[in-house]
């Protein structure tokens, strides 16, 4: 059986590994157009910083394409021929198959607005992305970073590192509503503030702004003021990489995912997706690709099971989330309830919820814990370290809030000799 | 929780360019002078750094028992680690961790390393470093230190080396030794702190510093035991006397001078700053030995990892951590020095120090099912 694994990310990588330690003769060919060897793209943001190289981002020593016993072929792919059983790349040639994964990621959204095409206007997704924005951001410039997500505040983070005057501008009313509330948020715009940032808030963008020569001079927002600006970086999230399979037999939804069932199956014979690029059941019910480093690893893993033919079920298990807003860390866990959608479109949340929140005093650092009846069912957590499973295990456990800020302090995972947690307010944070 | 960003890879000085390789021949050079002073072959008809030391010290008038080129290496070495405690304050004073254990070994520097073996000269007795005990200071078992020292620096020193820092190593790790109070350490912690990421992660690494560092510790044993067979009866046998002089000779210069000195702060900008703590410390092994069986530990957070290579860059014991974080493996390393610097630099905080007994069993990945709302 002749394994072929389209994308080396987390997902290609992590199935390639799972195939490998049940199959151990199957040829296994990883293919890939960006880089050679896999690497972590979250740590995209600390190669530009330089804190990191491109090499330490690996998260495997480079013998492992040998010990393992993977092909690689590097070349971007123009067509899948699922009739043919075989990949067609650019220059023509073809890569047969007899079981095929694709993991091809995703890719910056295309910024919609008048003027962003052309040179100032940057993505911050691929190693090309970096190596663009790299090459022209240079201290004193002023940037602007348009779209109030995760990709966001981390290129914003490196450029203003880096010495940029940046402005950050967000369409939203506050930072991240698609986890945080209006409190969460008002800290870290504090956050971010307090480093000298421009943060506007509530602020959607209208048009990038050239001059005569075409060089990036601004944007200009919603309510027609301008930003001015040598360069703009959009990050307004992500689409699947999957125009290549336009003319192929593969169902797309409308987003370009991937269709697949819940054995990560596609709807041709032979070909499974995972990680960014697969449309999949979220707990709500809809459909929709999950873009996260944590669910493409086990979407990875889980696919290749099924490729070796077990019988499998994706479901996401409860949820869980980490990142990092400038200096404050930040981690999810359950159930969370949020105002705004992924499209930015609004959501109610049940009504039977309540929320205990307390913001320290004196520190960049907030706990909500989220009520149903009498259990608890999430936390977010803002500016001190936690881990995550015992959280987990205690909504699972049915635990009422009480029992849970008795012992919320046992899962604190801040470094050694830090401010423990402690609870400031019984009662009255509960609203 | 690191605060800001470093820009390692952008600084000449710790991107092994020319600048780096300038500044570890510099090293290089430095020590070659203060441990062999004179060298009539290089053309160092005189020892320099003696020369220097004495004028410094006529110039400053202080006592002539000072006007060594030893006290003058002191200087230096302790102003160097306040220069860099201070900048490690600047750059990661945020974390309670960091700051408590950087003014802890820069502390024990000036007062044990450097104060108190200076008022001992002045007072006309022998210097002596409180904060350095044997193995790695072999000759403070030797006979000649331990018959000749007062009881309490002896008891000190007994105590020290047996007793209390394989006690803490056990319970609370080696790195209340190696990065608290240790000098060597100290240095690699502080003036060192740029270099810290040029420690290699390979697998051969690893194997070589396990094969070395365990020699030298066997080598300081037997170096040892010769050194006190001599001394009981080396007087009826001439040809043993001469063989342990040149044993204690031996170690002295391979180990004690060119291991220790010349390479291990010699290659700092090339190879990271911990080369002789990771492939030569007899203490660090000995330590190291205890902690594996001890309880100290790194807890990894359950499948929280998103293998950014951070905590593996900044490990100066060249410790692949993200390996045992993707793994969701928690771990202890013989090796590892409890810098903490692996948890600070950690976007997504998965790793943690730790000796308290393990509370949530960690290497089962989490359990998938949802919150059935």
């Amino acid at each position: 059986m002749h394994y072929v694994i389209l994308g080396n990310g987390v997902a290609g990588m992590e199935a390639a590994l799972a195939l490998r330690a049940r199959d151990d003769g199957a040829p296994i060919t990883l293919v890939s157009a960006e880089h050679d060897h896999f690497f972590s793209r979250p740590a995209l943001m600390y190669v530009f910083a330089g804190q990191t190289s491109l090499r330490d981002t690996e998260p495997y020593d480079r013998g492992l394409y040998g010990r393992m016993r993977f092909e690689r072929v590097s070349g971007r792919v123009a067509s899948l021929d699922a009739a043919g059983h075989a990949l067609v790349f650019e220059d023509g040639s073809r890569l047969a198959y007899e079981r095929l994964l694709l993991a091809v990621g995703s890719r910056a959204r295309p910024a919609p607005w008048p003027g962003a095409e052309g040179a100032g206007l940057h993505y911050f997704v691929t190693l090309r992305d970096l190596e663009a924005l790299d090459h022209e951001a240079k201290k004193g410039m002023r940037a602007a970073v348009l779209g109030g997500g995760l990709i966001g505040v981390e290129v914003a983070e490196v450029l203003h590192d880096r010495g940029l005057h940046v402005t950050f501008v967000i369409r939203e009313g506050w930072y991240f509503p698609v986890a945080l509330d209006r409190n969460e948020a008002s800290l870290v715009a504090e956050h971010l503030r307090a480093q000298a940032l421009d943060v506007r808030l509530g602020a959607g963008v209208d048009a990038v702004l050239r001059r005569d020569d075409g060089r990036v001079r601004g944007v200009r927002l919603a309510g027609g003021e301008e930003v001015v600006a040598d360069l703009v970086v959009s990050t307004i999230g992500v689409v699947p990489n999957t125009g290549f399979l336009a003319g192929s037999a593969l169902t797309l939804a409308k987003s370009g995912a991937i269709e697949t069932d819940e054995a990560l199956r596609t709807s041709a014979p032979d070909v499974w997706a995972a990680g960014d690029c697969a449309n999949v059941t979220w707990l709500d019910g809809s459909r929709r690709p999950e873009q996260l480093w944590y669910t493409a690893r086990d979407q990875g893993r889980l696919a290749a099971r099924s490729m070796l033919g077990d019988e499998i079920a994706y479901r996401r298990g409860t949820w869980y989330n980490s990142a990092k807003f400038f200096d404050l860390e930040y981690t999810a866990a359950g159930y969370v309830p949020v105002s705004v959608g992924p499209e930015g479109n609004p959501i109610v949340p049940p009504p039977d919820l309540r929320t205990w929140f307390q913001r320290v005093p004196g520190r960049f650092e907030s706990q909500r814990i989220v009520v149903k009846g009498d259990r608890v069912v999430g936390f977010n957590m803002l500016g001190s370290r936690w881990n995550h499973e015992p959280l987990l295990d205690w909504i699972h456990e049915r635990r009422p809030l009480a029992w849970v800020l008795e012992h919320l302090g046992e899962a604190q995972f801040d470094e050694e000799l830090s401010p423990r947690f402690r609870v400031l307010a019984r009662e009255e944070a509960v609203s | 929780m690191q605060s800001g960003l470093m820009n390692t890879y952008q600084q000449p000085a710790s991107n092994r360019s020319w600048v780096a390789w300038l500044l570890s021949a510099l090293l290089f050079f430095a020590y070659i002078l203060l441990y062999f002073g004179p060298i009539p072959a290089l053309g160092l008809r005189f020892d320099l750094l003696q020369r220097a030391a004495e004028a410094a010290g006529a110039a400053l008038g202080l006592p002539a028992v000072l006007h060594s080129k030893w006290v003058l290496y002191g200087t230096v070495y302790t102003l160097a680690m306040i220069l860099g405690g201070a900048f490690v304050l600047r750059r990661h004073g945020n974390s309670p961790y960091q700051r408590i254990r950087t003014v802890s070994v820069v502390g024990v520097q000036v007062v044990f390393a450097f104060l108190l073996p200076i008022v001992l000269q002045v007072l006309g007795r022998k210097e002596y470093y409180f904060s350095y005990f044997w193995p790695l200071k072999i000759e403070y078992f030797y006979p000649s230190v331990i018959l000749q020292q007062p009881f309490l620096i002896v008891f000190w020193s007994f105590l020290g080396s047996l007793v209390v820092f394989p006690l803490l190593a056990f319970f609370l790790g080696k790195r209340f030794y190696c990065s608290w109070v240790c000098g060597c350490g100290g240095l690699a912690n502080t003036i060192g702190e740029p270099f810290r990421h040029h420690s290699s992660k390979s697998a051969r690494a690893w194997s070589i510093e396990k094969v070395s560092i365990h020699t030298v510790l066997f080598l300081a044993l037997v170096a040892t035991a010769i050194v006190w067979i001599n001394w009981a009866v080396g007087r009826q046998h001439p040809e043993f006397a001469s063989f342990a002089f040149k044993v204690q000779e031996g170690y002295g210069f391979a180990i004690g001078a060119m291991f220790a000195g010349v390479l291990g702060v010699g290659l700092y900008p090339l190879m990271g700053t911990r080369v002789w703590c990771r492939f030569g410390c007899p203490m660090a092994a000995l330590l190291g030995l205890v902690q594996k069986l001890g309880r100290f530990r790194i807890t990894v957070k359950n499948d929280m990892c998103i293998a950014c290579g951070n905590c593996s860059t900044y490990c100066e014991m060249g410790i692949d951590v993200r390996q045992y974080a993707m793994a969701n493996q928690t771990f202890t390393r013989a090796a590892c020095v409890g810098c903490g610097m692996c948890a600070h630099v950690c976007p997504r905080g998965v790793l943690k120090l730790e000796n308290q007994p393990i509370r949530w069993k960690a290497g089962q990945p989490i359990r998938v099912h949802a919150v059935d709302l």
